[in-house]
């Protein structure tokens, strides 16, 4: 039932764009007759503060009432309701902004540019949704992200990818967050922002590429379910990594696992970690020697990471406004009859001297030189926990969500056959 | 084996996804087009099988600037620009040329043959041979003369600087303001964001002034009100567009209208409810940019247009069946 309404409400979807798309088509612009008077120009009032007050109020009250769904009632289809509404309130209305997601760049930039004030909307839906997922686990993901709600929809035929696929393509993200860190703090770019898949569908409007984006994210979705909350989400790194210390997080059984197993498979997302039996424990040794590799391998790879970022800083900066100024003004095209760019065309009209330009790119640059260490020791640091994590096992006995990639979306739940008492 | 395969597939999906975002984050170069840019080339090099008329002829001049045309009483042509005015002939041969203090950005020739300079602010009667008659007040600092008609006993100016036409009589008195917005009357008042601001007077007796703003003609009376207007702001061949059109105007002897525009160089004929009859000139024609065509028509009914950039005086001739 839920998947036939699911496909019905996404074929409605697609049937508004290809309406919209068959409309631009068909009808040429329009002609303003004899006696049209040109109406004033306005300028459109900020947004008034009481709607980015209800935004706030409304993210507190879903969040809330996810959090009671999954771990009060246990309703699947609570949760699934809840994000529908999400989806239309925060996609649709809100067309996406403010966000949770994007919210991370904002925060960035705040830390890193005393000039740019961080509106008050954007720092809580940075804070608030790690604050609920310390105590009750990832319910932001459940059913108050519109980005997870709009996979969720899609999600039909979901594949298992396996552990070690899983944990490979779950390092992805890590690299994200870190880039779109590294070009907030400098002031680069708000790459979440640019690549955010569904913003366009959601505001229809979109350049082709970013359509073509979504519509293929989409596609994945049917077979690797919710793969940007898993693959690419920057702001699910974070998550994560509070709802590994949840204080109450979502759990299959309300009572005790009676190993059934009929939960087994019912995680679209791999993120039920089955009972690990101990079949051959470790000797002292073997551990200490592990440890003592781990000990080792970490601080090597985050300072290998480091050198290697270090060295790409140079690619990692061209994106940067300012350089590609700057190198612009050194190489100019060699083809005379190229037009020049707009930068260079709009450095010359303000009047600047070049050494301005060239004094800027330079500090720029060594902002990324020292970003580029930082970014490359992260991701070291990331593969070194990766790889720890591969080697050390984790002995349970229940089948138990992964507090870690849990988007305790409750359907596990529905496959349980213990009842609350 | 299907499993895997869709898995598979999806990876290569996912992968692709991730290599969209590289390619378009790191490696897309700046892009020298300005997506803003109004696209004008479609209507410039667009349909000229409306085209009725040729040029026929061109008249060089020698003035370093030239801004005003307009067609003496013996059918002589007349050219004002920076420092001096050229007498032609009909045939283009020069008959004479006389220096003037400063630029004449427009001119007319009154019934009893005295040339009307406008001096951006103020106007200056002379006579054939460059003797300065007479020059009447200033219209004040902030204006821009750029268009005068007379009949003999009145004399209009248009002044793009204060949005407003002089009604003076023909010794320089002045009678009235007209086109000044008034809801009352129903006068909407002159947009002019740019100085092309031309005017002229009907065969019927009226005045007919361009409110480029509203891409249309006004036509009033000499007191003052307004009788009708005209116009269709559009991109078509049968509009008007941009900021300011069209930026010059002038009456064949059977009460056609003819216009210039800038931005969309070209010229054009309306009816007199209007409606477009025909192209004289196409863009194609003119160099790009080129503003200020400044529009005659002489005894013989050839349409004389003025070109500030080739600084001819070009002749077109409706075509011959």
């Amino acid at each position: 039932m839920k998947k036939a309404l699911a496909l019905v409400l996404l074929v409605f979807l697609f049937a508004v764009q290809v309406m919209n798309s068959y409309g631009i088509q068909r009808f040429p612009k329009p002609e303003f007759e004899s006696g049209y008077v040109q109406p004033e120009t306005l300028m459109p009032d900020p947004r008034a503060e009481v709607l980015a007050i209800m935004d706030i109020a409304v993210l507190l009250v879903s969040l809330s009432v996810v959090s009671w769904l999954v771990l009060k009632k246990r309703s699947r289809n609570g949760v699934f309701w809840m994000s529908l509404f999400s989806l239309a309130y925060f996609g649709f209305y809100r067309e996406g902004c403010v966000c949770a997601i994007g919210s991370i760049q904002n925060v960035t930039l705040a830390l890193f540019d005393t000039s740019y004030i961080i509106p008050l909307s954007a720092l809580i839906f940075f804070v608030t949704p790690l604050v609920y997922t310390l105590f009750f686990g990832r319910t932001f993901c459940a059913g108050v992200c519109p980005f997870g709600a709009m996979q969720d929809l899609v999600a039909f035929r979901p594949q298992k990818l396996g552990s070690k696929l899983n944990a490979v393509l779950g390092v992805i993200p890590y690299l994200y967050l870190g880039l779109a860190v590294l070009y907030a703090a400098t002031g680069t770019d708000f790459i979440i922002c640019r690549y955010d898949p569904f913003v366009g569908i959601w505001r229809l409007n979109a350049s082709f590429g970013m359509f073509v984006f979504a519509g293929i994210l989409l596609i994945l979705g049917i077979f690797i379910a919710r793969p940007y909350c898993r693959f690419l989400c920057p702001y699910g790194v974070l998550l994560n990594w509070s709802s590994r210390f949840s204080r109450r997080h979502l759990t299959i059984t309300p009572s005790d696992c009676i190993q059934c197993r009929l939960c087994e498979n019912s995680c679209p997302y791999d993120a039920i970690d089955i009972p690990v039996t101990v079949k051959n424990p470790e000797d002292k040794r073997t551990m200490a020697r592990k440890l003592i590799f781990i000990i080792i391998l970490i601080p090597v790879l985050i300072f290998a990471g480091g050198w290697t970022g270090s060295r790409l800083y140079e690619s990692l900066a061209g994106v940067n406004a300012k350089v590609q100024l700057a190198k612009q003004i050194v190489s100019p095209p060699k083809d005379s009859n190229q037009p020049e760019t707009f930068e260079i065309q709009a450095f010359k009209s303000s009047g600047k001297q070049q050494s301005l330009a060239f004094a800027e790119a330079s500090a720029m640059l060594g902002k990324f030189y020292l970003g580029g260490w930082l970014l490359g020791g992260f991701m070291g640091l990331v593969f070194g926990g990766l790889i720890a994590g591969l080697m050390i096992t984790k002995h349970h006995t229940d089948y138990i969500p992964n507090k870690g990639t849990c988007f305790s979306c409750a359907r596990c739940i529905d496959y349980c056959p213990v009842k609350m008492p | 084996m299907k499993q895997k395969l869709i898995i598979i597939s999806a990876l290569v999906l996912l992968l692709a996804l991730l290599a969209f975002m590289v390619k378009d984050f790191f490696f897309s170069k700046p892009d020298s087009i300005n997506p803003y840019d109004l696209e004008l080339n479609t209507i410039r090099n667009g349909d000229t099988a409306l085209t009725s008329y040729s040029e026929t002829g061109q008249i060089k001049t020698s003035l370093d600037e030239i801004h005003g045309l307009a067609t003496g009483t013996s059918g002589e042509i007349l050219v004002s620009g920076k420092d001096g005015v050229e007498i032609f002939e009909a045939t283009g041969t020069l008959k004479n040329k006389f220096n003037i203090e400063g630029t004449a950005q427009c001119i007319a020739v009154s019934k009893n043959g005295s040339i009307l300079l406008g001096m951006t602010d103020h106007i200056e009667i002379w006579n054939n041979n460059g003797t300065k008659l007479s020059q009447w007040n200033s219209c004040g600092a902030d204006a821009v003369i750029t268009s005068i008609a007379t009949d003999g006993d009145n004399v209009f100016v248009a002044d793009a600087g204060q949005k407003v036409v002089y009604h003076f009589d023909k010794k320089g008195k002045l009678i009235s303001k007209i086109g000044q917005k008034d809801p009352a009357t129903g006068v909407p008042g002159f947009i002019i964001p740019s100085p092309y601001f031309d005017l002229g007077i009907s065969k019927d007796g009226n005045l007919w002034v361009v409110n480029p703003g509203r891409h249309s003609f006004e036509k009033y009376s000499f007191d003052g009100r307004l009788l009708s207007s005209w116009g269709i702001a559009s991109m078509a061949m049968e509009g008007f567009c941009g900021c300011c059109n069209p930026s010059n105007f002038a009456f064949l002897h059977d009460s056609l209208f003819v216009t210039s525009e800038k931005a969309i160089e070209r010229v054009k004929i309306y009816n007199p409810d209007g409606s477009f009859l025909c192209l004289v000139a196409a863009p194609a024609q003119f160099e790009e940019g080129t503003k200020g065509l400044d529009l005659a028509v002489d005894s013989d009914n050839r349409i004389l247009v003025l070109d500030p950039v080739k600084k001819y005086v070009r002749i077109f001739e409706l075509k011959k069946p």
